[in-house]
């Protein structure tokens, strides 16, 4: 227990000015099981009364050692290991690793592919999206929007599960597109796992509901007088720290920073859809959460335009049946619904990669958390966390 | 009517507290299951189902047994006597405010003449239980909790005794019978019919507000439940509790919103009486007119904890001096200014 | 990997353009542009100036992450490196920065020796790095020479070892030798193995 220097006249809530008593720092352990810190994060926190003068986040509960485990692992078995990094946007984790390889072996996917890659990592990200929409008012202390938002949800997870087969770990990229109609041989029916019929409409109404989702919530969430007096103004960051500490994503673009690597990045045809980058400028809380609002509408737009327009053809291209990529390193980074994901791979013609090196959001996006919170008030800690959407899968791999 | 003089009066006590123990179980039982039910309509889904056969009715009755029926557990690190006491403390301040509520013309367990002033006073005991819970845990989280919860009640107390005493101007009396008995008095005629109006209707609708807001805040329900915040505290200063002691917490919040209600009901909603019913049928027919207007008011409760995230600290510490003291203050000028110029 | 083009009956693209001009500014000494990303290799002493130089100069003011490689001729897991005999054992360092204006973005490269593994802090430079060069510090064993805070962060504080090094063995491939040449495993047979019965 240290003492705590704060003699003087201090400054204690907006309209209120009193003097200090001295007194003894209290250390709280918040963590690591504890209903709002997303999973196993532990912070140890110093404060005093309900003020926080430091705050040390202790990560690596959920380190599972998936840049070890890649090293034994071919390219294919990898995407197994990948989806679950993040593991609320299952699919979104595939892409950028897939895409990698297939940099280093010169494959180009088909169309077909590329399309169904879009608009599946569009519906991973609007699902994304709900889930923070759901989890951050019930943090606040708000618990209906949860509901709200995953009975609109179920719809999108239903669309993705039919196409994938999987909910939350769909694993359905492959080097050189996505999972091709597969079977064959003697004993095995020939299953076509190409869009299952039905699938244009259904993923139409998912995203008719989604939007209705969109509007229940603003009617509930963001008009609310609470929620933006609990929201505006606290977690602050600045420019600076966004640049410095490598935050990204949502969090960077809700503090004026218009990077979006959907339009940055070539990777998937995003130029091909009509659609705007979500940006504010406060980079409080309040902004995070509707930079991610704004965010949802701006992917229905585009898994709209998208369905109405999938091209024709192969799901994969020709990949030989043992995978073995050609000496070389390459990083890609993909636009994660969390921030930005990048996979550094390098590669020395093997079947398995000489190391892998994951470059997840929530590890960049919390890393800050120390220099943030110092000064809050324990309640506005959790509202910034929240904010901030990160998942532990992300931050310790 | 059976004479109060042929029966002993340490039998005839024994019977209202009873009476009183019996009816605030027995409400609070029920408005667990309100809670449950409508929770789960405004969150879109069903809420109990199955248990007791249909419509879940019997779910708050499972709930009671199954914390009954839980290990229970003292930590170390508490303070054992003040950990022990405290639940009874609260459960002990929320169920003698039902000594005075008047459920029909003659039916009261005790008419006191200071009604309003004993129930204020004895409903700030629960405080004491609270701070008790949260010192005697022993833990860092109730210790949080507790404080904050008692920050929080001291605060609010004010504006609620501030709109009572409004009331009270505006009555003449203190004592709750004869607040009801002033709203059942006709305040004009119309076309020949005297027009009797609750005092929500008659003039203290900003003291109706401030009231609601200030008990909610009083029973640390949302938007108030800091103390108790989950996604923050983990519970706060319940936490260490189990088995029969969180019993008590947790139906000593249920009595208490059924208190409050029904302290809202009686001063403001004109209690046991409707207009047009003779008092034969009020002696009858009033229990339930009551328990139809605390019901109401129970409503708004927990529609306002279903749809509203929490305030912190300091926003709740603002909204009550800096806001809700000065409207109070300038409700009871307006009510005295108005007692004496009507 | 290819040095600066010699071919020049091609044009250069602004992306070998980008490298070779950030690579003469840090005074690196070579770079690569392959499969759309950019090395710059630079020696240990440049590596603080070669990122402040990156931040100031060439807007790459982005900290996206830090981590290392480990070059070694013997594996304990996985498979080793190509040319193995022509390897130069080392930790290759790098750090990759970016710009929000535009889609630039290099990986800045240095290589350590094994045996004198350790390297100046980029936190100066960047406050992200704090963490990043905590996590390859324990991972690699290299360490960051003025860090404020170089304790663990991902493993518990009495592990021994460091994970992500070749010579570190995978817990798993202990127990279970490596599968070898099998790419698909066979489904497992359904007959009654233990009893000695074959299918």
């Amino acid at each position: 227990m240290t003492e705590l220097d704060t003699g003087g006249i201090v400054q204690v809530s907006d309209g209120g000015v009193s003097v200090e008593i001295k007194g003894e720092a209290m250390t709280l352990n918040i963590g690591p099981q504890h209903p709002s810190t997303h999973g196993v994060l532990r912070l140890v926190a110093e404060v005093d009364g309900e003020r926080i003068s430091k705050l040390d986040p202790v990560v690596g509960y959920m380190h599972r050692g998936k840049e070890k485990l890649a090293e034994v692992r071919t390219y294919a078995q990898i995407t197994a290991l990948i989806n679950r990094i993040d593991w609320v946007s299952g699919f979104a984790n595939e892409v950028g690793f897939v895409i990698g390889v297939e940099r280093l072996m010169g494959i180009e996917p088909p169309p077909r592919a590329q399309y169904i890659r879009l608009i599946l990592t569009e519906l991973t990200r609007i699902s994304n999206h709900l889930v923070f929409a759901s989890s951050y008012p019930l943090e606040l202390g708000a618990a209906t929007p949860l509901m709200y938002a995953f009975r609109e949800r179920e719809h999108i997870m239903d669309v993705i599960e039919s196409v994938t087969g999987g909910r939350f770990h769909p694993n359905f990229n492959r080097v050189g597109g996505v999972k091709p109609a597969a079977g064959g041989g003697k004993t095995q029916k020939k299953v076509s796992l190409d869009l299952p019929a039905g699938f244009y409409a259904a993923a139409a109404n998912a995203m008719d509901r989604a939007e209705v989702a969109c509007d229940e919530l603003d009617e509930l969430v963001t008009g609310n007088e609470i929620i933006q007096v609990r929201a505006k103004n606290v977690g602050v960051i600045s420019r600076e720290d966004v640049l410095a500490y490598g935050i990204s994503g949502p969090n960077a673009r809700a503090s004026g920073i218009e990077f979006d690597l959907r339009k940055h990045e070539d990777i998937l045809p995003y130029s091909d859809f009509d659609w705007n980058v979500a940006v504010r400028h406060h980079g409080d809380s309040f902004d995070r959460y509707l930079v991610r609002m704004d965010e949802i509408r701006e992917s229905i737009k585009i898994v709209r335009q998208a369905i109405a327009n999938v091209p024709s053809g192969p799901l994969q291209a020709k990949v030989p049946r043992v995978l073995k990529v050609p000496p070389g390193s390459v990083y890609v980074r993909t636009e994660n619904p969390k921030g930005e994901m990048g996979y550094y791979i390098v590669s020395q013609g093997g079947r398995v990669p000489y190391r892998v090196k994951i470059r997840s959001a929530s590890f960049s996006n919390i890393s800050m958390m120390s220099k943030v919170a110092v000064g809050q008030l324990i309640p506005d800690l959790v509202a910034t966390m929240g904010s901030l959407d990160f998942v532990l899968g992300d931050v310790d791999r | 009517m059976i004479t109060i003089a042929a029966v002993p009066f340490a039998l005839w006590l024994a019977v209202k507290v009873l009476v009183v123990l019996g009816l605030m179980l027995g409400t609070s039982l029920v408005l667990i299951y309100a809670e449950l039910k409508w929770s789960a309509h405004i969150q879109s889904r069903i809420g109990p189902w199955y248990v007791g056969g249909r419509w879940g009715w019997a779910h708050p009755i499972a709930e009671a047994v199954k914390f009954l029926q839980k290990e229970d557990l003292v930590p170390e690190a508490a303070d054992d006597k003040v950990f022990r006491l405290a639940p009874y403390v609260m459960l002990a301040g929320t169920v003698a405010t039902f000594v005075v509520i008047p459920i029909g013309p003659s039916t009261v367990a005790r008419d006191l003449d200071l009604g309003i002033f004993y129930l204020l006073a004895i409903s700030s005991l629960s405080t004491l239980g609270v701070l008790m819970a949260g010192w005697g845990s022993g833990n860092k989280y109730s210790l949080i909790g507790g404080v904050r919860a008692g920050a929080q009640l001291i605060a609010y107390e004010l504006p609620l005794v501030l709109a009572l005493v409004a009331v009270g101007i505006q009555a003449g009396t203190l004592s709750l019978t004869g607040i009801v008995a002033a709203q059942a008095a006709p305040l004009f005629t119309i076309g020949g019919t005297d027009i009797a109006l609750p005092y929500v209707l008659s003039g203290q609708i900003l003291g109706f507000t401030v009231f609601v807001i200030a008990s909610l805040a009083e029973l640390n329900r949302t938007p108030f439940d800091l103390p108790l915040a989950e996604s923050e505290l983990t519970m706060g200063y319940v936490t260490e509790y189990s088995g029969i002691r969180f019993t008590m917490f947790f139906l000593g919040e249920y009595a208490g919103m059924v208190s409050m209600a029904a302290i809202v009901a009686t001063v403001y909603l004109g209690g046991f009486y409707l207009p047009g019913l003779s008092e034969d049928v009020l002696d009858f027919a009033g229990p339930f007119i009551l328990l139809a207007k605390v019901f109401f008011v129970l409503f708004l409760f927990i529609w306002f904890r279903w749809t509203w995230p929490r305030v912190r600290e300091d926003q709740l510490q603002t909204l009550a001096w800096k806001w809700l003291i000065p409207i109070t203050l300038f409700n009871i000028v307006a009510t005295a200014t108005a007692k004496v110029v009507l | 990997m290819t040095d600066s083009p010699s071919d020049t009956t091609e044009a250069p693209s602004p992306l070998d353009t980008f490298a070779a001009e950030l690579a003469t500014k840090v005074g690196a000494a070579r770079w690569t542009a392959d499969y759309g990303t950019i090395h710059i290799y630079v020696n240990r002493d440049q590596w603080v100036a070669a990122a402040t130089t990156a931040r100031d100069e060439a807007d790459l003011g982005f900290f996206s992450w830090l981590s290392a490689v480990d070059w070694s001729k013997d594996v304990e897991v996985g498979e080793p490196a190509a040319d193995v005999e022509d390897l130069e054992e080392r930790y290759e360092i790098l750090c990759r920065l970016a710009s929000v204006n535009t889609s630039a973005a290099v990986i800045l490269s240095t290589s350590v020796a094994k045996d004198d593994a350790w390297l100046d802090t980029l936190v100066p430079v960047y406050a992200g790095a704090n963490w990043h060069e905590r996590e390859a510090a324990e991972m690699f064993g290299v360490n960051f020479v003025g860090h404020p805070n170089l304790v663990k962060l991902y493993l518990p504080s009495g592990f021994e070892g460091h994970p992500l090094r070749k010579s570190f063995a995978l817990g798993a491939r202990t127990v279970k030798p490596w599968p070898g040449t099998v790419d698909v495993e066979e489904l497992p047979s359904t007959t009654n193995v233990e009893a000695g019965e074959g299918s």
